[in-house]
């Protein structure tokens, strides 16, 4: 029974977050012994920037502006990364819990309490019993070796990863569309395109890089189109902007194609030549006219049209999206229907012309191609293909059968903790209690373990939950390779060591899989022999790294996969010549008929309500909620709403409210904003506790891929008049608002 | 091309004539008077020439005289006596719809203020101003506890000096032995006898090691000062060296020709005096010229900041500016005003009119302003 | 090494910024003031709208805040940049804060100092790219040579603002319509409430795009 030993304040004075506003040897920190070329761990840009070193601390940055992806750019958490070094609440040694919370504890300890809690459990509830859920910041080089662990050193089938919250939907549907998950572009192409939809993407605020390159190709006379309930800082000035109901992406997609279909945009020679199934698509969107689709979406019909117009005559094109229409329990529907209106006009695989979804994760792209998924081994291959597995078993020299089949995926491990079917849990950069819906699920959950370790650079909300915190290591501790999500795949550097006793992730993998008598399938000296072997088990996979090396990677400023022989430059652009990854070359149509979400709006609940993410922060926060600055830059949740619905409440800018759901509660001040629909509301889900947005949204799982519905959920909202102590939450955020 | 500027050369004329005048009253005649002091007199009446000229010059320009015409009408005026100055061509203040509060009492506040016009309200505001950001120089210490130090000795050391010197150079302090006892002396002060010590007592120890104490103080604060201007990479990107190094090059030349002559009579039994004290003489004289038209003339000008001590206290009590788009209060009505005066005399015209009306830029927030760079922007392009 | 500037110049276009105060955080690493940003970043009027208003200083060509100044504090130098206020000189008056066109000047009040933008002094007098300009994710705000925005923009730079009846010329450009050749300033069509009673969703231009104008929605759920 993992219980929380300490108030939750005594947490934060011993451990954080703590707000660090100033740099390791303050601001005047003097000139640096070096400057290390990295990349952000911040999101899936991945931009370039350069690292300031001295004394073995992190203390600036400069920019680096060769790097072409970013030239220099950075949003404000890549600026002020380099402030989670030397920070006061870094984990400098392993801890074990005690009565008091924890007590510090050698390696030996902690580590030998770690596999001897693993093997009881295992002996005796099963191999399955033991769950390890990993991260999605995390390097390649971790990835190849989280699966690899569960899978031989562990022996279990659930081993899943915070992935599963992120894009799976997107990955599912990009395997069923175009047979591989990657986007198809790299973001070059962008600037070419004459016509861009972002569908459900925060674009500005989420991926700021990008901005720029659609900036560019509005200069070049490109027409922007936005879908998404909120006016975004990128949906602002779009050309044409649709504010989606929520959980309606695909009849919108639908509604379109319909427009285009019966105006004769279309392209039937690549339809007919290079694609499947687009009859049964056809015969669908027969019903979506734009009357019948503004009724569902609550987009008017001109616009619809208008929509399609754009999109229909345009002569290139590329369709972005994100989180916002994969977040759903259709979400691999959603971006299929939207993968249609690509299709059927055949702008894909030349230049300025294709599709992508935009990976949130520093590592979203690489994290989900190494084997850290319950279904998947190394190479992107499939587990449960037997050719698939034979090669993986013999490469790691195992027989096949040992070789475990498809586990559970995120949620559903967690799930299975609840119901007492998992008992004990291995993690990883990960933070469930904050990041997975339900919050209050989780929690009792976690409450249920027999064992809990972590490994973890600072004590997340989810590790003070910990049984044994394995003090592990930054990104700017470790070296190693990630792929942005433009499938680039590129090399992190080492700037500093681990501080006092921490160490180096994989490093603690090892020595677990040691202790579990394991340590001749991971002999590794550096992370570069991990790489090398990831290589080498890609080969003739789905996903191809075989002719990447270190050398070539810094050499190219990223190598795009496929890259299948040391002489192949790399795969930028997808699908070039219309060439698609099924057996057949064939790209496919999926016809999916709209459906309402698992939760819809009622009398009782007669509100949307939707979650994001704010610019200046990463996910659940461990990290950036430490980071002074951009603690300041937006220091609490708001519920945003508009003026329409909040007058009808009688809510003013800065009331207290309190928006219900059927799975719980939340109280936020309001930030009363004509930007989203008056039918919607929406809180960022960057906090934890009672401030998690997480406590009000719907863990429904999309039956393909698994990822849970945070986009979409029925909430009711009222103004609190007893809360006189959350009034000081309301201080205005720093950017003025008046 | 600046013209000859009449009021300056008078006020430089007077201020030399005035120092004539309290060197010849001051050494009694010239009878206390130094020969051998002549050089630093001349040096000293060429800078207070300079001093007065390039003084009132600044002190003419539009802003500058705004604050001390201010600061002398309002050392005679309560706080919230000012809130219905009718001292400027105001324009009418549009309703601001978030002046609830503030201004409602305040014409019943002036009928009680201008009871008593020659009271000097201000004496409170100047004497504490003067202890905090003279004497102390607290403002500073909030800069950072580094530079505090470093200008206490700068400034604490230079004036401890100046405050020995001029007086002896100018023959109003004047030492002399007792007729009978060699060893005691007699201090005058404006040909006065004041005090008499022996040179063994501490006292003496103190008086005849003043100048060499400050010197002490000089020269730490120019080490420290020196090496902020060697390592700050902010002062290393912007300093000049005619407006930052030179300043501190003098005074180091001052300081160390001046110990150098100590050490010449005290330790080298007076080897090298002769030459020591006339490059002394040269650096004190260059040192003295350079003040008024470098960094260090900073120690005249801020008097003006006394004016402003008051200014703002007046401000604050008084009636408030609006803005007129936002409606929020972002300054004294007074400096409103005041700064549209100012703007006029300097040739700036900041004034919009159109068919609703007529709007000065004065009377928009600053914040106000950087939303309407992005608005009117936007409108020329449709975004 | 480069030299000072080295033919690039400084390019505002309000109009891109997403407010992601990219800027803001990297401002307080220049060397000049590391740990205090000078650069300005403010919602417009978040209440009707996203859009931001990134403000950096113009350095005019004859400064307002330079001449309003009592202490001869604030000094332009030969390349044209308005520095911060001279330490032993500024008396904290504010003069500039108010009177500056652009509103750029920033009071310490607990330095008793007036800072501001000096485009990355540390880093342009060297050759470097300001801060920024460097960082800026959407182009708002660029450093570099002018041909590459004739090139590829489509707005095109004009560094002249008619403030009513006064003109201001500026070392910083600001991006336009190519139509113009100085950014034309209105501030009484921006007073919509004059007159009025306060209504807080009117503090913005007309046609700041509104969600409920574009969506079609049940009025009373
Ligand atoms: C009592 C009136 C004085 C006031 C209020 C005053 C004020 C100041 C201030 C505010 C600074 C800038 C300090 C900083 O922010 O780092 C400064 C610098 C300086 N002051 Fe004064 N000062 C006074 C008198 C003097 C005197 C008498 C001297 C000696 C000649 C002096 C010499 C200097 C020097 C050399 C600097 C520049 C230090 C550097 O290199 O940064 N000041 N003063
Ligand atoms: S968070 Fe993403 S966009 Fe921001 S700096 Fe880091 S990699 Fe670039
Ligand atoms: S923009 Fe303002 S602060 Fe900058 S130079 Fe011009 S007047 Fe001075
Ligand atoms: S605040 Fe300082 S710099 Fe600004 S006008 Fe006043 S004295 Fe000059």
């Amino acid at each position: 029974m993992a219980t929380l030993t300490l108030p939750e304040e005594k947490y934060i004075e011993l451990y954080g977050p703590t707000p660090a506003h100033t740099p390791a040897g303050g601001w005047n920190n003097g000139e640096p012994d070096k400057l290390v070329k990295t990349h952000c761990c911040f999101c899936g840009v991945q931009c370039g920037i350069q690292l300031k070193v001295k004394d073995n601390k992190v203390i600036g940055f400069e920019p680096w502006e060769e790097f072409p992806v970013n030239q220099g750019k950075l949003c404000p958490k890549g600026v002020k990364r380099y402030m989670q070094n030397d920070h006061p609440d870094r984990l400098l040694s392993p801890l074990i819990r005690n009565e008091s919370g924890f007590r510090e504890a050698g390696w030996y300890e902690a580590l030998h309490k770690t596999a001897n809690a693993i093997k009881d459990i295992q002996a005796k509830y099963g191999k399955d019993a033991f769950a390890f859920l990993g991260g999605a910041s995390m390097t390649n080089e971790k990835a190849y070796l989280n699966g690899k662990f569960a899978r031989i050193a562990l022996g279990t089938a659930n081993i899943d990863y915070n992935g599963r919250l992120c894009m799976v939907s997107a990955g599912a549907a990009n395997r069923m569309a175009f047979g591989v998950d990657r986007a198809a572009n790299p973001w070059s192409d962008i600037p070419l395109a004459k016509v861009i939809i972002l569908t459900g993407t925060n674009l500005a605020e989420c991926f700021p890089i990008l901005t720029d390159y659609v900036w560019r190709a509005r200069d070049a006379g490109a027409k922007i189109i936005v879908i998404d309930p909120r006016i975004t800082p990128i949906g602002r000035t779009a050309d044409l902007f649709l504010p989606v109901r929520p959980g309606r992406d695909s009849a919108l997609a639908n509604g379109i194609l319909h427009v285009m279909i019966e105006r004769g945009w279309t392209d039937e020679k690549f339809i007919a030549e290079h694609t499947t199934d687009f009859d049964k698509v056809r015969q669908l969107v027969k019903r979506y006219t734009p009357e019948v689709t503004e009724k569902i979406t609550g987009i008017p019909a001109k616009s619809i049209i208008a929509a399609a117009e754009m999109w229909g005559t345009a002569e290139t094109s590329m369709l972005l999206h994100a989180r916002g229409i994969e977040h759903h329990t259709k979400g691999t529907e959603n971006v299929l229907t939207y993968i249609n209106l690509v299709l059927a006009t055949g702008r894909i695989g030349r230049p300025g012309c294709g599709y992508g979804t935009i990976t949130g994760q520093g590592n979203g792209q690489g994290g989900r191609e190494h084997g850290q998924r319950c279904n998947q081994l190394p190479g992107g291959r499939d587990i449960s293909k037997p050719e698939h597995r034979e090669f993986i078993a013999d490469f790691w020299g195992i027989p096949e059968p040992e070789l475990p089949k498809v586990g559970l995926t995120a949620c559903e491990i967690i799930d299975a903790i609840e119901r007492g079917e998992i008992k004990g849990l291995l993690s990883i950069s990960f933070n469930p209690l904050v990041s997975i819906p339900d919050s209050e699920r989780t929690r009792k959950a976690l409450e249920k373990l027999e064992f809990f370790a972590c490994i973890d650079f600072f004590l997340s909300e989810t590790a003070r939950y910990a049984d044994v915190v394995l003090a592990g290591s930054l990104q700017e501790e470790d070296e190693g390779t990630v792929t942005t999500g433009e499938g680039r795949c590129v090399r992190l550097r080492n700037s500093v060591s681990p501080p006092e006793n921490a160490r180096v992730d994989w490093k603690i993998i090892c020595e677990l899989a040691e202790l579990l008598g394991k340590e001749k399938f991971f002999k590794y000296k550096n992370a570069g022999e991990i790489f090398t072997e990831l290589t080498a088990a890609s080969k003739g996979g789905p996903i191809d790294y075989s002719g990447m090396t270190y050398e070539k990677i810094e050499q190219n400023m990223g190598i795009f996969w496929p890259c299948p022989a040391p002489d192949h430059p790399g795969t930028p652009r997808l699908f070039e010549g219309g060439k698609f990854h099924h057996p057949d070359g064939r790209a496919k149509f999926h016809a999916y008929e709209y459906r309402p979400p698992a939760e819809d709006v009622d009398a009782e609940f007669p509100l949307f309500f939707t979650s994001g993410r704010v610019v200046s922060q990463y996910l659940s926060g461990t990290q950036t909620r430490r980071i002074g600055g951009l603690v300041d830059q937006y220091p609490e949740p708001l519920c945003e709403m508009h003026p329409l619905l909040a007058e009808r409440l009688g809510i003013k800018d800065r009331d207290i409210v309190r928006v219900v759901t059927r799975r719980g509660e939340i109280t936020v001040p309001a930030q009363v904003v004509k930007s989203i629909r008056p039918d919607t509301v929406f809180i960022p889900y960057h906090w934890p506790g009672k401030k998690a947005a997480n406590l009000v949204t719907n863990r429904a799982l999309d039956p393909i891929s698994k990822i849970p519905e945070f986009k979409v959920c029925a909430c009711r909202v009222e103004k609190v008049s007893d809360a006189p102590k959350l009034a000081a939450a309301g201080q205005p955020i720093p950017l003025k608002s008046k | 091309m600046r013209l000859p500027n009449r009021a300056a050369l008078i006020a430089g004329t007077a201020l030399t004539l005035a120092t004539v005048a309290g060197i010849a009253v001051g050494s009694s005649g010239m009878r206390h008077f130094d020969p051998a002091l002549t050089g630093y007199a001349i040096g000293a009446l060429m800078a207070a020439f300079a001093l007065g000229y390039r003084f009132t010059v600044w002190a003419q320009r539009p802003p500058s005289r705004m604050y001390f015409k201010r600061g002398f009408e309002l050392m005679f005026r309560r706080a919230a006596a000012v809130a219905a100055t009718p001292s400027s061509p105001s324009v009418a203040v549009a309703p601001s719809p978030r002046a609830e509060s503030g201004d409602e009492a305040s014409p019943k506040r002036t009928a009680t203020g201008a009871s008593q016009p020659l009271f000097p309200h201000g004496a409170g505001t100047l004497g504490y101003a003067l202890a905090r950001n003279f004497v102390a120089q607290e403002f500073i210490r909030r800069r950072g506890g580094y530079r505090w130090i470093m200008h206490l000795c700068l400034s604490g050391g230079c004036t401890l000096a100046f405050a020995i010197t001029f007086p002896l150079v100018f023959g109003w302090i004047h030492f002399s032995s007792f007729p009978d006892n060699a060893e005691m002396y007699h201090v005058a002060v404006f040909g006065m006898n004041v005090d008499s010590f022996s040179v063994h007592s501490f006292k003496a120890f103190i008086m005849f090691n003043l100048l060499n104490i400050s010197a002490i103080l000089v020269l730490i604060g120019l080490v420290m000062a020196g090496w902020r201007r060697f390592t700050d990479p902010g002062e290393r990107a912007t300093q000049s060296f005619y407006e930052d190094i030179v300043p501190l090059l003098l005074i180091l030349a001052v300081t160390a020709t001046g110990l150098a002559l100590t050490v010449s009579y005290k330790f080298l039994a007076g080897r090298g005096h002769g030459l020591w004290a006339i490059v002394h003489m040269v650096s004190v004289v260059a040192l003295l010229l350079y003040i008024p038209f470098g960094k260090l003339f900073h120690m005249f000008q801020r008097t003006c900041s006394l004016c402003v001590s008051r200014y703002k206290k007046v401000g604050e009590a008084g009636a408030r500016a609006h803005c007129r788009r936002c409606g929020e209060d972002f300054a004294s009505q007074m400096h409103v005003d005041d700064l549209k005066t100012v703007l006029d005399e300097l040739g700036f015209d900041y004034r919009f009119e159109g068919a609703k009306g007529e709007v000065h830029y004065q009377d928009i927030c600053p914040a106000c302003r950087r939303g309407l760079l992005a608005l009117n922007q936007g409108r020329t392009i449709g975004r | 090494m480069i030299g000072a500037f080295d033919g690039n110049e400084f390019f505002l276009d309000p109009s891109r910024c997403i407010g992601c105060q990219a800027c803001v955080q990297a401002c307080a690493e220049c060397g000049t003031h590391r740990g205090v940003p000078m650069i300005h970043l403010e919602y417009v009027h978040r209440a009707t709208g996203v859009q931001t208003a990134p403000v950096v200083c113009m350095h005019c060509e004859d400064p307002t805040c330079a001449r309003v100044c009592p202490a001869d504090a604030i000094k332009q130098d030969d390349h044209g940049i308005v520095h911060s206020a001279a330490k032993p000189r500024c008396v904290a008056c504010s003069n500039c804060v108010i009177a500056c066109p652009f509103g750029v000047p920033k009071m310490k009040v607990e330095l008793d100092l007036m800072m501001k933008c000096d485009m990355c002094y540390d880093r342009t007098s060297v050759g470097k790219k300001p801060m920024c300009a460097t960082v800026c994710p959407s182009g708002a705000l660029y450093y570099g040579p002018s041909e590459y925005i004739e090139k590829f923009r489509r707005e095109q730079p004009v560094n002249e603002f008619q403030f009513g009846r006064q003109t201001v010329r500026t070392k910083v450009n600001m991006m336009t319509s190519p139509e113009l050749k100085a950014l034309p300033f209105e501030v009484l069509d921006f007073l919509p409430w004059e007159g009025k009673d306060f209504d807080p969703f009117e503090l913005s231009r007309a046609g700041a795009p509104d969600a409920a104008a574009a969506a079609v929605f049940d009025k009373t759920p």
